[in-house]
């Protein structure tokens, strides 16, 4: 019997075996997509696009200008909640967690992975006209050499020359050809340059929200042709001698200036007439609020959006609003008087030098250019239905001037400060519920808040982290106005700059510039307009002025106080209450090339003076 | 029988094991190499630094990541922590006149170089007179290269309560803040203005204060000439 069972056994086995031997092994893999699946379909290639869109170096909410994290720098996860990290704690538009110039020397970007998706892409996509049809296909073509293009930018205002690599590397060639050398500055913005005309020229006038259409070629062509003008004009009195210089791997002749100034200024009037400034509402101050949330703003030239249920919203509205106006959220960076002041000085001080008085801290406000106040939360403003209360103490009695006040070392001051809002002096709280104060994160040092992109619908329970929808506008008319200004006036052309800025000023509501319109103006009005949006920090590079504007330089706040015998309140200009220091090298005009990839390749070598 | 066999050749094959774990298998030496040396100004002396900026960079050949050293506030530098081999080395980030060329050592245990800097501005006959609460600080510059150098954009006295003064080292209300804008060419400069003076007031009583003068050069590293360094005591 027993024997019988071992037959029966051994029999079932060899039968077994026999029968699923004849299947193949040899069969494809389920879980690689190979080319013939992925451009059989528009689908398809979507799927291979959004990986490059995902990583596309925008710098938007979630952008960690110091690298912290994985992915470094430009985050796309659901919890990269910390959006106070921002260029503008660091360039004096904000003070905040940055202790000083803390990233100036990059981290160590190189995105040529995302790069090889590109050239891949480029490569693959004129194989499938049949499937894809000619017309998509060269769509498809316009848009990747944008993408391409996108990329390189990056690399370009952060290093200067890198490597162009248009054909992705075979890994199995010999190690001679994979080693390559750094292209020159100026070859890397020519090369972007011809990228976004060939996107120009290929793509369509119309795209899926969140992709490119031709005008963003042009758009971020007008951006990176003005970037590599003012390298060419004032690098070359601004510099660091090094090899790297002298190779042309940093730099460009003085001489190209205007051609790439009147390639910024030609890309930006593309865009006439296809985009307009946002104007839907007559109240000034509304509108300029409304057209960061706006959807349907024809302003909006490229966006990225975020959503909750694919778990990649941002953070920003509880992020840059204190806890008494968010469910649950921590604020750490602020606006600066300094930014404010662009817009001329705050009437705070008689001429006397003594504070003006006011009865109620809102009245600050009356007067102002509209633009301003829908860039910046003042005391007495409302956010869903609270007030911000900035009150940094209390004098029981003021005698003076302000700069004498203000010149006095700390414990000389008459003033009462607190340690918490619960305190009183003489039934009289002590300071507001929304600061300035220093004993924690969360309350402004500065005295002001961030209100640009700030959703004031969005009920307050519902104002948490990593609940913040609304689109980054990473591309709006507003700016391609002003390289066409700064362009124009560049090359001469003072009245269409003058046209230009006229524009932008009108839908601020500020008043018509008079007088002669100079360089200074153009570039005081980009920094008014695209205050917070990731710009100014790159316009300092390019001016080749941040060595001078940010020289042990520090900032300051503006401390509303109440004066209690008075009944009043007072505004004194004093230094923000980090107390921060920032100072920035001429060396990091250009960040370093990354340590490990000289480590891989030392045929990137020299790296660009000083590093 | 078997089993001792057996247990017995376990353990031997634990001393085998134990025995062979000790032999070194990292025999590179650790960085027990050194260097150090001067930075001798062309003009006499050593070149006056201060913290965070004149620096010695070395490269060790066959390596592409460069280190640094930084110098002390006599022109003196010294790294007792280095890896024995060749180096590619050149003094960087001051304010002298640049050296393009590198010099390559063997540095081993107690290796010892000096480097020879043109300092762009040399103070001389710094003197500190104390009138009061009131400091006056006098200098001369003197350019030892005058043609090509870099503009003059600042003067500035440094103050601190200890000798280690000089940018980043100082008290800010008593040095930054008394800040002489510039902004010429030395060759610009009549032989009047090469003789400079700071007041500093409202210095505190009772205390003392150590001061030196630095003048402010726009080059690559916006980097300071200093004078020595003067003790002040503030009577009561």
């Amino acid at each position: 019997m027993k024997s019988i069972h071992k037959i029966i056994i051994a029999l079932s086995i060899t039968v077994g075996a026999s029968v699923t031997s004849c299947q193949k092994l040899d069969i494809a893999p389920k879980n690689i997509f190979t080319a013939d699946v992925i451009y059989s379909s528009e689908a398809g290639v979507k799927s291979v696009l959004a990986t490059i869109y995902q990583n596309l170096p925008i710098e938007d909410f979630k952008y960690r200008p110091d690298g912290n994290g994985d992915p470094l720098g430009f985050k796309h996860g659901g919890n990269d909640w910390e959006n106070f990290y921002n260029e503008a704690g660091v360039i004096g538009e904000e003070v905040g967690p940055f202790g000083g110039m803390d990233i100036a020397g990059g981290f160590g970007y190189w995105p040529y992975g995302d790069i090889r998706n590109v050239n891949t892409l480029i490569a693959e996509l004129p194989k499938h006209t049949a499937v894809l049809t000619q017309a998509k296909v060269d769509a498809l073509l316009g848009e990747a050499h944008f993408l391409r293009a996108y990329y390189y930018y990056a690399m370009a205002k952060r290093y200067g020359g890198v490597p162009i690599i248009q054909v992705a590397q075979d890994p199995g060639a010999p190690l001679s050809e994979l080693q390559v050398h750094r292209d020159k500055e100026e070859a890397v913005w020519d090369f972007i340059g011809a990228e976004l005309d060939l996107g120009y020229q290929m793509m369509g006038e119309t795209n899926d929200k969140g992709r490119a259409n031709k005008y963003v070629a042009a758009a971020l062509k007008s951006r990176a042709m003005l970037y590599a003008a003012c390298v060419a004009k004032y690098g070359s009195t601004n510099f660091v001698d090094g090899q790297a210089r002298s190779l042309g791997l940093v730099g460009i002749p003085e001489s190209k200036a205007n051609t790439y100034f009147q390639a910024a200024y030609d890309a930006a009037k593309l865009l006439e007439g296809h985009y307009e400034l946002y104007n839907a509402n007559p109240d000034k101050v509304q509108n300029y609020v409304d057209l960061f949330l706006k959807a349907d703003s024809k302003e909006n030239i490229f966006v990225k959006q975020y959503s909750i249920a694919n778990n990649t919203a941002h953070s920003w509205d509880a992020t840059m609003s204190p806890r008494y106006f968010t469910a649950n959220a921590l604020s750490r960076s602020y606006p600066t008087l300094d930014l404010v002041s662009l817009w001329g000085d705050l009437p705070v001080t008689n001429g006397d030098g003594t504070p003006k008085r006011f009865n109620d801290r809102a009245d600050l406000m009356n007067g102002l250019e509209p633009r301003l106040l829908a860039t910046i939360y003042f005391p007495g403003a409302t956010l869903r239905g609270l007030t911000f209360d900035m009150q940094r103490g209390i004098y029981p009695s003021f005698s003076g001037t302000a700069a004498a006040e203000v010149a006095k070392q700390p414990n000389s001051r008459s003033y009462i400060l607190a340690g918490d809002t619960k305190t009183l002096y003489q039934g009289k709280q002590i300071i507001g519920f929304t600061g300035p104060w220093t004993g924690g994160d969360e309350l402004t040092r500065t005295g002001f808040y961030v209100r640009k992109y700030v959703d004031y619908n969005k009920p307050q329970a519902t104002v948490d982290l990593n609940r913040s929808e609304q689109p980054w506008i990473d591309m709006r008319y507003a700016e391609v106005l002003l390289n066409r200004a700064e362009a124009a006036f560049e090359l001469g052309n003072t009245g269409d700059a003058a046209v230009c800025i006229g524009q932008i000023r009108d839908r601020a509501g500020a008043k018509p510039i008079t007088g002669a319109l100079t360089l200074d103006l153009v570039r005081r009005e980009r920094r008014m307009e695209l205050a917070f949006e990731n710009q100014y920090y790159w316009d300092l590079k390019r001016w080749r002025t941040a060595d001078v504007v940010l020289d042990r330089a520090h900032f300051k706040g503006l401390m509303p106080y109440y004066v209690f015998n008075e009944n009043k309140y007072i505004f004194l200009a004093e230094p923000e209450l980090f107390n921060r220091e920032y100072t920035f090298q001429k060396q990091f005009y250009y960040e370093g090339i990354p340590g490990g990839e000289i480590g891989k390749n030392p045929n990137l070598l020299p790296n660009n003076p000083n590093y | 029988m078997k089993k001792l066999i057996s247990i017995s050749r376990i353990l031997i094959g634990i001393a085998i094991l134990a025995s062979t774990a000790c032999t070194k298998i990292d025999n590179y030496d650790g960085p027990n190499a050194s260097f150090q040396g001067n930075l001798v100004s062309s003009e006499g002396g050593n070149l006056l630094t201060s913290g965070g900026s004149t620096q010695i960079r070395l490269q060790q050949i066959g390596w592409t990541s460069p280190q640094t050293i930084p110098s002390k506030f006599d022109g003196t530098f010294e790294d007792t922590k280095l890896f024995k081999g060749s180096y590619k080395i050149i003094p960087t980030g001051g304010a002298f006149w640049p050296i393009y060329d590198t010099v390559t050592v063997k540095i081993d245990k107690g290796t010892q170089h000096d480097f020879t800097v043109t300092p762009y501005i040399v103070i001389k006959n710094f003197t500190a007179t104390l009138n009061g609460t009131t400091l006056t600080l006098k200098y001369d510059i003197f350019a030892p290269i005058a043609a090509g150098l870099p503009t003059i954009t600042e003067a500035q006295p440094f103050v601190n309560t200890t000798r280690l003064v000089g940018a980043g080292a100082s008290i800010r209300d008593f040095s930054d803040a008394f800040k002489v804008s510039i902004n010429k060419e030395y060759t610009d400069l009549t032989d009047a203005q090469k003789t400079m003076s700071i007041d500093v007031t409202g210095m505190l009583p009772g205390r003392t204060f150590f001061v030196r003068v630095g003048v402010r050069l726009n080059d690559s590293y916006k980097s300071y000439n200093f004078s020595d360094i003067i003790q002040v005591d503030v009577p009561k």
